[in-house]
């Protein structure tokens, strides 16, 4: 029985064995097949991969750009440099023809040349402005200016024309905004003397303006800056000087009542000195009266006035001899 | 007097305003037609243009200089006083090195700027509208300008006579 069972087993296993031995032909005869197959079709065999290998990137190749020779070298010597270098550009080695050095180096070493120098692109350069481009480019625009007029070349014969002058200022900077609050600011400056007055008018004005006018040398100076915009604070400049000049024309009647405690200076007109020179031209005379001396009076004004010099003092006992008719 | 205002009438030719450009070196006389419009009114008088120039590079503020002091020789503008002070503005910051304690050690910062003045004189509105956009436009980086103009003007009517009736 049990030898029975070992041939059979033997025999399947035979079997099996041919089964298996011609499915491998037939594999490999279908592979032969397909594999003039994928002659014809360009295709690739794709291999099971379990295990995965990781696949070779391929290395790229890096293209260098060919560096032409720099400009300077075709640069005709009689080029137009203007066209060549015609606005603001920072700096660049290839196209400057001139053997420029730029930077520290250690003692004795030569500063480094003018290529992939970083000291010369820092600096802002006038490479657009050569001496012939400004000439061109003045040429250019010439037929804008306009020539100063004739009669006012010196600075008293424009003063006597154009009395007012007024100062205001422009700023051109590289901030974020273009404003700048001192731009607002309008002066305004004139002389004194070229307005006109009475003695009244004059004293009023002058306690009017305050310290806007300088003693020494006679110049009023009005400086606005409280309004946002030039042009508000230029009107009320003019407003200002307008309102002071009419404002001093104008006698308030308490003006009347100013005492001699009140009066800054002496005046003979007011005082005792008058009627007292009065009283002695005048004593126990009849019909017109007579007045003392114009003379007189300043000097008496002097005296007060000035204070009591020697010339003063001099100039008064000389007028007071004169009118008494006294000679000394 | 008369005369002289007269002559002050003078045809106001329109600002330059875009017709100029740095890049534009060479402009055509004849492509650039000047119409040349009578406005009416005078043209302004400026008895001085006074610059300053303040920046951190005074090689660059002399170069300029030179830029313009050329430009006003070329369109006839009559120079005055060019100077610049001899020692440059520094503006210090003293601060700490540390971020906390160690207050015998510091570290100074500073800024200096350097300034640089310049001085025209009898220009007419028109020459200087034209000689300072001119110049303003070719002022290289890190410069700032600064331009106090001193306009003639006449007395105004209302202030040469004394109020008649106030």
């Amino acid at each position: 029985m049990a030898t029975n069972l070992v041939r059979l087993l033997e025999s399947s296993l035979r079997s099996n064995n041919a089964g298996v031995a011609q499915r491998t032909l037939r594999v490999f005869s279908s592979q032969q097949q397909q594999s003039e197959h994928s002659v014809e079709d360009d295709e690739e065999f794709r291999v099971l991969n379990l295990r995965t290998v990781k696949q070779q990137a391929r290395r790229r190749v890096i293209k260098k750009e060919v560096v032409p020779p720099p400009r300077t070298t075709h640069m005709p010597v009689d080029q137009d440099w203007t066209a060549v270098w015609s606005g603001p550009r920072s700096f660049h080695p290839a196209s400057v023809p001139l053997p420029l050095r730029q930077g520290y180096t250690e003692r004795g070493a030569a500063a480094p040349s003018k290529y992939a120098n970083a000291e010369l692109m820092k600096i802002p350069n006038f490479l657009h402005l050569t001496p012939p481009a400004i000439r061109q480019q003045c040429e250019a625009i010439k037929k804008f200016c306009t020539p100063w007029p004739k009669g006012l070349e010196s600075e008293a014969t424009w003063k006597a024309v154009f009395p007012v002058e007024v100062v205001t200022t422009d700023y051109c900077h590289s901030l974020p905004t273009i404003r700048h609050p001192e731009a607002r600011r309008v002066t305004i400056t004139l002389k004194l003397s070229d307005l006109k007055f009475d003695a009244h008018a004059k004293d009023k004005f002058l306690r009017l303006v305050g310290d806007r006018y300088n003693q020494e040398t006679g110049v009023l100076t009005f400086v606005a800056d409280r309004c946002p915009t030039r042009k508000q604070n230029y009107d009320y400049a003019l407003y200002l000087l307008t309102a002071c000049y009419h404002e001093s024309f104008i006698t308030e009647p308490w003006e009347a009542s100013k005492s001699e405690a009140d009066m800054e200076v002496y005046l003979f007109e007011r005082n005792k000195a008058k009627l007292s020179a009065e009283a002695i031209l005048n004593w126990n005379a009849t019909g017109e009266k007579q007045a003392p001396s114009a003379t007189y009076a300043d000097s008496v004004e002097k005296l007060i006035n000035e204070g009591e010099n020697e010339y003063n003092i001099a100039k008064y006992k000389e007028e007071v001899l004169k009118m008494l008719k006294i000679a000394n | 007097m008369l005369q002289v205002l007269k002559s002050l009438r003078l045809t106001q030719p329109t600002r330059f305003a875009s017709s100029l450009s740095s890049t534009a070196t060479n402009i055509p006389s004849g492509s650039a037609d000047v119409s040349a419009v009578d406005s009416g009114e005078p043209d302004k008088l400026y008895s001085k243009l006074e610059i300053e120039l303040r920046g951190i590079d005074p090689a660059v503020l002399k170069s300029y200089t030179w830029f313009a002091t050329t430009a006003a020789e070329h369109l006839g503008i009559e120079l005055g006083k060019c100077w610049s002070p001899r020692k440059a503005h520094h503006e210090r910051m003293t601060l700490l090195k540390s971020v906390h304690i160690y207050k015998k050690h510091r570290v100074q910062y500073e800024i200096r700027t350097h300034f640089r003045y310049m001085n025209f004189h009898k220009l007419t509105g028109s020459t200087l509208d034209t000689f300072l956009e001119y110049i303003e436009r070719n002022l290289p980086e890190g410069v700032a300008l600064q331009a106090a103009k001193t306009e003639l003007q006449q007395l105004p009517a209302h202030l040469q006579q004394p109020p008649e009736q106030v």
